[in-house]
């Protein structure tokens, strides 16, 4: 699904991303883990599309399209979807409008009619009810006044009505109380299917305990450094991220 | 820019053609008053950013062949259409004539309404643009409001005028009065019909008894060809409350002044306003507040977006008076701007002569956020949507505080399809 071959990107010229390859399959969820600075946002946002990433070299293709022709829109209406490590807060645009207007986006890019009203309502309660949202909160701004707790819900909620192809959360655990993690760990596994991947960037070991993942991958200075399975993990969590720079040092 | 005065000549000679009527004197006596002051000048600083000479232009055209007419097919459709958007009693005023004819339908019991040339006493003209609006007054229109009198439904105020092939020019001119205790909610509506040059001049006098309140709209919708200078002058008595919303969404050179004379205490003031400013276009705004007294309050915000190459201004006055005690008078201005040609200059002025008082402005220019115009792409929004989402965004806050159900939804169109317009016109 994602072929990711020897990329290297960099933002204001400094290089971030120094040859990284990755390949994603359907049905997969892949943990990506690594120290600060190590490139792990930086990846997300250049799947996601974001301007400020110069990409110098490689390719990424994403079900055999090249991503990097792609605008940000026509990646999210081919299936990709990126959850902010920092959602961000905008005031007056009513959250139910913008689901709404993502979900017709992508139906649009599809050919299928636009969503009805009460379909759209029905969807997102039933949706918020799995996340445990107040459906009070269609009707605020986006993100706006929310808790980190509720921005990273909400990025949930929008995955969850998007139902992309390719999932990547960035550091969606990071400042969450265990039952905001509950939460939103039940509703990544609710979007696990054999069509979909799912990838996880996390700093922490922690998510991994709800959401199992079948690969984790280790970023050190712009490369993955090591990958294995779950257990890599739990192993990083006990030798600490040093080890993988030693190693690879080594 | 130099360029020939507005010839006295010529309007002496419009003024002494205009029917006799009640007004006759109180345009004599003001075509003298302008006589002496004539118009300001850019060297006047509150007139710095904007030359009175597309005002002197069309005026002069306009008085070397003045013409009136009645309404075109076009005219009366967009009548009908306006007073079909929007819920209220309507009063009309088409070329600077009052029609005569809305007063029949106009159905609010205690409400009187009535025409300048019938009775013109009590009207003031203390600045020179009120001075030319009085001379070449034709007609104007009177609203009464008495005492403890609740207004149920709101009274609207249509200024629609028309100009198909030679300029035009017209004055349109509303003294209100909201006697002790009573309530009303007033929508003033500028329209204009044809595409030929036109300059209209309004000016509105507002006097609010004690314990009155008024809740009012004014709409500027005027074509992109047209001139537009209006001032609005309040006086508000012991505990009475002004809330103001103002919406500038079309005009080629617009002036407008807001005078406030917070005369008693008690007494609030809110006055809010939004402009969109697209390629082409000026628009000026210019507010000044008087607290004479303490406690009393004034508050403001004005919001602007600016895209092509457009030319925006806020000024915004509070003059806090000695012995004005109590005042809290806040001011605020935001404005984005969508191209690199836009030019905003917004100034926020307080002069305070007391010691108690509460006083605070904050201005800022911007542009939209990088951040969220990515976050709503990644969610599928294509870059003109988003940019569009955000930008009716930001006006919006301004919109849902006008203090009348009847024309927020009206607006809310209005605002976007304007908004839509614009950023089309930025792109080509």
């Amino acid at each position: 699904m994602l072929q990711i071959n020897d990329l290297k990107a960099s933002i204001g010229g400094t290089e971030i991303l120094r040859g990284l390859s990755l390949t994603v399959n359907a049905g997969e969820v892949h943990a990506i883990m690594g120290p600060n600075g190590s490139g792990k946002s930086t990846l997300a946002q250049v799947i996601a599309g974001h301007a400020d990433y110069e990409v110098s070299a490689g390719t990424v293709q994403f079900e055999g399209k090249d991503l990097l022709e792609l605008e940000p829109e026509e990646r999210a209406r081919e299936g990709i979807f990126l959850g902010f490590q920092y959602p961000v807060e905008i005031p007056g645009v009513n959250n139910a409008y913008l689901l709404k207007a993502a979900v017709n986006a992508k139906r649009k890019h599809q050919g299928v009619p636009e969503i009805d009203a009460f379909e759209f309502l029905k969807l997102a309660k039933e949706k918020m009810a799995l996340l445990g949202m107040d459906p009070k909160f269609l009707n605020r701004g986006v993100n706006e006044g929310f808790s980190g707790g509720e921005k990273k819900r909400n990025e949930i909620l929008q995955m969850a009505m998007l139902e992309p192809r390719l999932a990547i959360l960035d550091e969606t655990d990071s400042g969450l109380d265990i039952d905001a993690l509950r939460a939103v760990a039940e509703g990544v596994n609710a979007l696990r299917s054999p069509d979909r991947a799912i990838v996880l960037v996390t700093h922490y070991q922690r998510l991994l305990d709800y959401v199992e993942p079948d690969y984790v991958h280790v970023l050190s200075e712009g490369r993955i450094a090591r990958s294995g399975d779950k257990t890599l993990a739990l192993e990083l969590e006990e030798k600490g991220y040093d080890w993988v720079r030693e190693a690879t040092a080594g | 820019m130099k360029s020939a005065p507005l010839s006295l000549d010529a309007l002496q000679a419009a003024v002494q053609q205009l029917p006799e009527s009640a007004l006759t004197a109180s345009r004599h006596a003001a075509l003298e008053h302008f006589r002496k002051h004539g118009l300001p000048t850019v060297r006047d600083e509150d007139w710095k950013y904007s030359d009175l000479a597309p005002v002197v232009d069309i005026s002069n055209r306009w008085l070397a062949d003045a013409a009136t007419s009645s309404p075109s097919a076009a005219a009366a459709a967009a009548i009908t259409t306006i007073r079909n958007s929007i819920e209220a009693d309507w009063l009309v005023i088409f070329g600077g004539q009052v029609d005569a004819k809305c007063f029949d339908g106009f159905d609010q019991a205690g409400v009187r309404v009535s025409r300048l040339s019938d009775s013109a006493e009590n009207i003031s003209f203390d600045a020179p643009l009120s001075d030319l609006n009085l001379a070449l007054l034709q007609d104007g229109l009177r609203i009464h409001v008495p005492k403890d009198m609740e207004s149920t439904t709101p009274i609207g105020i249509l200024v629609v005028d028309e100009a198909i092939a030679s300029p035009g020019m017209s004055q349109s001119r509303i003294e209100v009065e909201l006697e002790a205790g009573s309530t009303a909610t007033i929508i003033e509506y500028h329209a204009s019909v044809g595409s030929a040059d036109q300059y209209t001049n309004s000016v509105v006098n507002l006097r609010l008894g004690a314990n009155a309140r008024a809740d009012y709209v004014r709409i500027q919708d005027r074509s992109l060809a047209h001139i537009h200078t209006s001032r609005l002058a309040v006086h508000c008595e012991r505990d009475s409350v002004f809330n103001h919303s103002g919406f500038d969404l079309g005009g080629s050179f617009v002036r407008n002044d807001i005078v406030v004379d917070l005369a008693q205490a008690g007494s609030c003031a809110t006055f809010d306003g939004l402009y969109l400013i697209g390629d082409k276009q000026h628009i000026d705004n210019h507010t000044r507040v008087d607290h004479r007294v303490g406690p009393a309050e004034s508050h403001q915000e004005y919001r602007g977006i600016l895209a092509g190459k457009s030319r925006g201004i806020w000024n915004g006055k509070a003059i806090v008076h000695p012995g004005a005690d109590g005042t809290d008078a806040e001011q605020a201005n935001h404005n984005l701007l969508l191209s690199d040609n836009a030019e905003i200059d917004a100034k926020p002025e307080l002069e305070i002569y007391a010691d108690d008082v509460k006083c605070s402005h904050g201005t800022t220019v911007g542009q939209l956020d990088e951040t969220a115009l990515f976050y709503l792409r990644t969610r599928g929004l294509s870059k003109r949507e988003a940019q569009q989402v955000l930008t009716t965004a930001f006006a919006q806050s301004i919109v849902s505080k006008a203090h009348s159900d009847a024309v927020r939804d009206f607006l809310e169109q209005k605002v976007a399809q304007r908004l839509g317009e614009m950023m089309q016109g930025a792109e080509s």
